[in-house]
């Protein structure tokens, strides 16, 4: 979520409402940000329950509901919970595979208040793109990325990138023109869930990376004004972390299907935290006083050398799930800092990972579905893509 | 690029983008401009601008609703509204309608 200033704002105060309606999918991603840990689907949220949440998030200042899953559309009660974010003057946006996207559904997101549609790409050619999501989708999402335009709503193209697909960096550009999106999101992978499980697979090499920031550049720099190109850096080889969610518990709030509250969808992995559940707590009692809120919210949980960091307001110390899976501490510097104690150690593992042999990287585990347990999947990808997967990658 | 909007923007009809809309932000009463996935914090200058880029209006029209509003002489506010709409336009949130385009 971006967000431009130009006026007095409450310090922490929550723009985006991401609704993690189920975690049940189609696609089997393997980078997946849901939790790899098998949920149980029975514990949903009811559509009362949903709809008091989004109606104590307009209270409390969200401006942008995010309807997301796992797959939204999976749930039959979509078009009431947009209606009522509508009611509340919210700004829309379904983020989906567009599995299920038919014409009649999208008319009724549509009439109900949706206002735009966010469509994940995995590749721009059907062979990739099918083996990557572990399922034929490609063709049906083409399909419901033209309808969403045919229904004259904006269309956002969202492509996970990663060793596999980064080198067709133009062509999926060239796709998201060619549907007419009104904007494109080519995000790195962040190596937090299903993506650290495979991140071996999937860490392209900084070549690729060097060469895709100039494609990226380039098509920001062209396009402008007519398609917005939001690049999100591979923060692996970055030397200053991501300034994560811009701040802990400060602009954004997560509700994960089960009605846990977190400051961002994947924290559930920091284990000392407790989340307070929405049938349990008022919105408002957990964003501003719940403990878990509380714990990296502002600078003062802030260690060395980011206390006393001229940028620690800019970055926020990074990423606390990244901290917590690479240092087992989540209150440590962000490792992908350069003035962090543990980035060389990051730095030799990249280096190590980028030396890998063929064979260890071969396998990727493919994102399961919450009833199913998660199982090792080998020799997914196409023959092209088995190919970029098994070169000899040069040490960084 | 910036010149060549600014060239354009003279003659032409600027516009709001059909995916952004303006808001009340129902906690502070302040304007606010929303898009996909992104909020602009606007004032009432800023509100005020934007309301009347809704494609019907060449660019002096706006400056010269603008003028009334504030009792300034319209070619004070020029520079300003100008870099102003030139901003937004960066960030695909303002197009141009040329002469004779359908709004």
């Amino acid at each position: 979520m971006s967000e431009e200033q130009s006026g007095g704002i409450a310090r922490y105060r929550p723009f985006g409402l991401l609704a993690e309606l189920t975690y049940r999918c189609p696609l089997h991603c393997p980078y997946c940000s849901n939790p790899v840990q098998v949920q149980p689907t029975s514990a949903e949220l009811s559509t009362i329950e949903w709809q008091r949440v989004i109606r104590e998030a307009s209270e409390l200042g969200v401006l942008h509901l995010l309807f997301s899953g796992g797959e939204p559309l999976l749930r039959k009660d979509l078009p009431e919970l947009v209606a009522c974010a509508h009611e509340q003057g919210m700004y829309t946006n379904l983020i989906t595979s567009g599995l299920g996207l038919t014409r009649s559904r999208a008319q009724t997101l549509r009439d109900m208040g949706l206002e735009s549609v966010q469509i994940s790409f995995q590749a721009d050619q059907t062979e990739q793109a099918d083996a990557l999501a572990g399922t034929p989708a490609h063709a049906r999402k083409l399909a419901a990325a033209r309808l969403v335009r045919e229904l004259n709503l904006p269309l956002t193209i969202n492509v996970v990138l990663h060793r596999a697909n980064l080198d067709r960096l133009e062509e999926m550009i060239a796709l998201a023109e060619q549907l007419d999106a009104q904007r494109l999101e080519l995000a790195h992978t962040q190596y937090l869930g299903w993506a650290f499980e495979n991140r071996e697979a999937l860490l392209p090499t900084r070549a690729q990376v060097e060469r895709a920031d100039r494609v990226a550049a380039a098509a920001q720099t062209r396009l402008r004004g007519k398609m917005e190109v939001l690049y999100v850096l591979p923060d692996y080889y970055s030397d200053r972390p991501k300034p994560c969610m811009h701040g802990w518990g400060r602009r954004y709030i997560a509700v994960n299907p089960a009605g846990d509250v977190l400051p961002c969808q994947t924290a559930a992995i920091i284990p000392d935290l407790h989340f307070a559940n929405v049938r349990q707590h008022p919105l408002a009692w957990i964003w501003h006083t719940s403990p878990a809120f509380q714990r990296f919210r502002g600078t003062a949980w802030m260690p060395e050398p980011c206390q006393s960091c001229a940028l620690r307001e800019i970055d926020f110390g990074g990423c606390r799930c990244q901290a917590f899976l690479l240092t087992g501490d989540a209150s440590r510097t962000d490792p992908v800092c350069a003035l962090s104690a543990d980035h060389q150690q990051l730095q030799e593992s990249i280096a190590q990972i980028q030396r890998a042999e063929p064979e260890q990287v071969q396998s990727l585990r493919m994102r399961q579905n919450p009833v199913c347990e998660p199982r090792r999947v080998s020799s997914i990808l196409p023959p092209d893509c088995t190919a970029l997967l098994n070169r000899k990658e040069s040490a960084i | 690029m910036s010149q060549a909007f600014l060239q354009r923007l003279r003659t032409a009809r600027p516009r709001l983008v059909a995916k952004a809309r303006l808001q009340v932000d129902r906690v502070n009463g302040e304007p606010v401009l929303l898009y996909p996935e992104g909020v602009v914090l606007l004032n009432a200058t800023g509100e005020a601008i934007l309301q009347l880029c809704d494609g019907t209006r060449a660019f002096p029209d706006v400056l010269a609703c603008l003028a009334a509003v504030y009792h300034t002489p319209a070619t004070q506010l020029e520079d300003d509204v100008s870099t102003y709409l030139l901003k937004l336009h960066r960030q695909s949130l303002i197009e141009l309608l040329e002469i004779g385009e359908e709004p």
